[in-house]
């Protein structure tokens, strides 16, 4: 009914740029000047180099992730000797049990990976649900108060996952705790302007039509609001979980734990076969929840 | 009992233009009235304004004993709408719930206490249940009640809105062209329905009908308007054809001269 009505244009097609055609095409020149002076720049700082022989270092490096350590844990030799020099043994080692014992550590740190993404997105979620309920334009909430929660939500939404863990690991030690509440507080974000847009496209017709009958505020919001957008927050929710999964491999970089901690170990260790193992472990987790929660998702609609 | 509907001195306007003005109006409870006229003639805006869905400029607007307007008190204004039945273009089902859920809404004013906090999770009295599950078998769809409302055809819609309104209840229905966008079969079953709602002892129909022929089925006092006012208020006996085509001719008749000479130049075009 009010769809038609004239609104005033953006301000980019209304004064100073060019319309139409023209207006895109210089759209595509200041680009084209931008990744310019990028690359100049960048090539006269003389930092556009690819080391010494990265050909030699692309070859060692696909050999090394060649043997992912955990095939080691069934076919590697069971008595590695250790020499020195002059052919003393110095030390042996059954690499079947080593291995195996490091799977079993890889295994300890995927489920604390899980943990701090689950956890922590389960957290941010309960957060950023009342600061969404805020924010939606068409709950029409108190404008200071949606103007605060708007810009919590941004300022979590701005800052890196990596930045509130550091600042965390500094507040409440090493550990999954920090972790759980850096993918917290980053993913608020995320899932604030998420359900604030779910909210939003609501059917106001059905939600005037339950208060029309009289009913209550709550029998409105629970006839007419939840039963809307409750699938979509559930979308949404394994959506974003997902996300941390992915993001919560990391983590461990920073000192919260789980699997990023045993990449980082490989990688100052040079021990690429393990790193090897971890990646793929990673991949797999990645893509089995990718696949489970696509699969929910679809459900859901 | 006072009247269902009192109107006095009433003007309705969105800027400068006034949609809709009534010096009075006046329907008592147990009426059966309809508003017929032309499009633009302030048919859905006099519905919307008993319905409180719009504000009056000016004037008393009286709907079941109560002053609408803002210095009505909350615990009113939602008592009136419990007792106020709307079937209007503007009102949806929710989309997601089943048929059966969307018309057990209808109910959830009547409902006090435990019933009413049970009612949070859609948990529902079983004679309330069995009654939605009555409304709708009355209808022709007995069968569809699992089905979810995003999933029924508008035909279907229309008539789970009628349940909906028959768990309610109100003592006052206000039905903007019920039957618009119905085939032949359903636009009957939806006539008779909303009769039947409006057949217990004081419960006053309003409906704004555009298909002539339905007048019988929904009304006998029939409300003619054009330009924002009433040209007529009469018994249906009384309405005879011709006056009734008379505002629709009124339009017809100034929009006359204007249509040659739009479409001339066209023509002139096409042939150049």
């Amino acid at each position: 009914m009010t769809g038609l009505v004239q609104r005033p244009l953006p301000a980019l097609a209304r004064g100073w740029w060019p319309n139409g055609r023209a207006g895109f095409a210089s759209l595509v020149a200041v680009y084209a000047l931008l990744v310019a002076l990028c690359l100049a720049t960048l090539v006269a700082a003389g930092d556009l180099s690819f080391g010494r022989n990265p050909w030699d270092n692309l070859l060692k490096t696909v050999g090394d992730f060649a043997r992912p350590s955990f095939l080691d844990a069934w076919f590697g030799p069971e008595r590695l000797e250790y020499r020195s020099d002059d052919g003393t043994v110095l030390r042996v080692e059954n690499r079947r049990e080593v291995e195996a014992s490091f799977l079993a550590a890889v295994a300890r740190a995927t489920w604390v990976t899980f943990q701090i993404a689950t956890l922590g997105s389960l957290l941010a979620a309960l957060m950023a649900l009342p600061l969404a309920m805020l924010v939606a334009r068409n709950l029409r909430a108190p404008r200071p108060l949606a103007w605060a929660a708007k810009g919590v939500l941004d300022v979590s939404r701005a800052v890196h996952t990596l930045v509130f863990g550091l600042i965390l690991v500094g507040i409440v030690g090493l550990g999954p705790t920090a972790g759980v509440l850096a993918i917290a507080l980053h993913s608020m974000g995320t899932y604030g302007k998420l359900f604030a847009e779910s909210i939003e496209s609501l059917d106001m017709a059905a939600v005037d039509a339950v208060r029309a009958t009289g009913a209550g505020e709550a029998q409105v919001f629970f006839h007419g609001v939840w039963p809307s957008v409750l699938p979509q927050f559930v979308s949404h929710h394994l959506y974003v979980w997902e996300f941390n999964i992915r993001d919560s491999t990391i983590l461990g970089l920073i000192g919260a734990g789980g699997l990023g901690l045993l990449i980082s170990e490989a990688v100052s260790l040079f021990q690429w076969s393990r790193l090897a193992t971890l990646l793929i472990v990673v991949v797999a987790l990645v893509m089995a929840f990718d696949a489970l929660s696509r699969r929910i998702r679809e459900k859901l609609l | 009992m006072g009247p269902s509907v009192l109107l006095s001195g009433v003007q309705v306007a969105a800027g400068d233009r006034v949609l809709l003005d009534v010096p009075r109006l006046r329907i008592e409870p147990g009426e059966r009235v309809a508003i017929v006229g032309p499009n633009g003639a302030g048919k859905s805006t006099l519905l919307k304004l008993i319905g409180g869905l719009v504000q009056a400029r000016q004037g008393h607007v009286g709907v079941l004993g109560r002053a609408l307007g803002p210095g009505l008190a909350a615990a009113d204004r939602r008592a009136l709408r419990r007792d106020t039945g709307l079937l209007m273009q503007g009102l949806h089902l929710v989309p997601r719930l089943s048929a059966r859920e969307n018309v057990l809404i209808g109910a959830l004013a009547r409902l006090r206490g435990a019933h009413a906090v049970r009612s949070l999770f859609r948990w529902y009295p079983q004679d309330l249940v069995a009654e939605a599950d009555a409304a709708l078998a009355v209808l022709g769809l007995g069968d569809r009640g699992d089905t979810r409302a995003d999933r029924l055809s508008g035909g279907e819609r229309q008539k789970v809105a009628l349940a909906r309104l028959q768990l309610q209840q109100p003592r006052l229905l206000l039905a903007d062209e019920p039957t618009s966008a119905l085939d032949p079969a359903a636009t009957q079953a939806v006539c008779h329905a909303l009769s039947a709602v409006a057949a217990a002892p004081g419960r006053t129909l309003l409906t704004v009908v555009h298909d002539l022929e339905l007048l019988p089925l929904l009304a006998t006092r029939v409300i003619g308007m054009a330009d924002g006012r009433v040209r007529f208020d009469r018994p249906l006996g009384e309405a005879a054809p011709a006056l009734l085509q008379s505002l629709y001719q009124r339009q017809t008749a100034e929009a006359a001269p204007a249509a040659p000479s739009d479409s001339s130049p066209v023509i002139r075009f096409a042939s150049a």
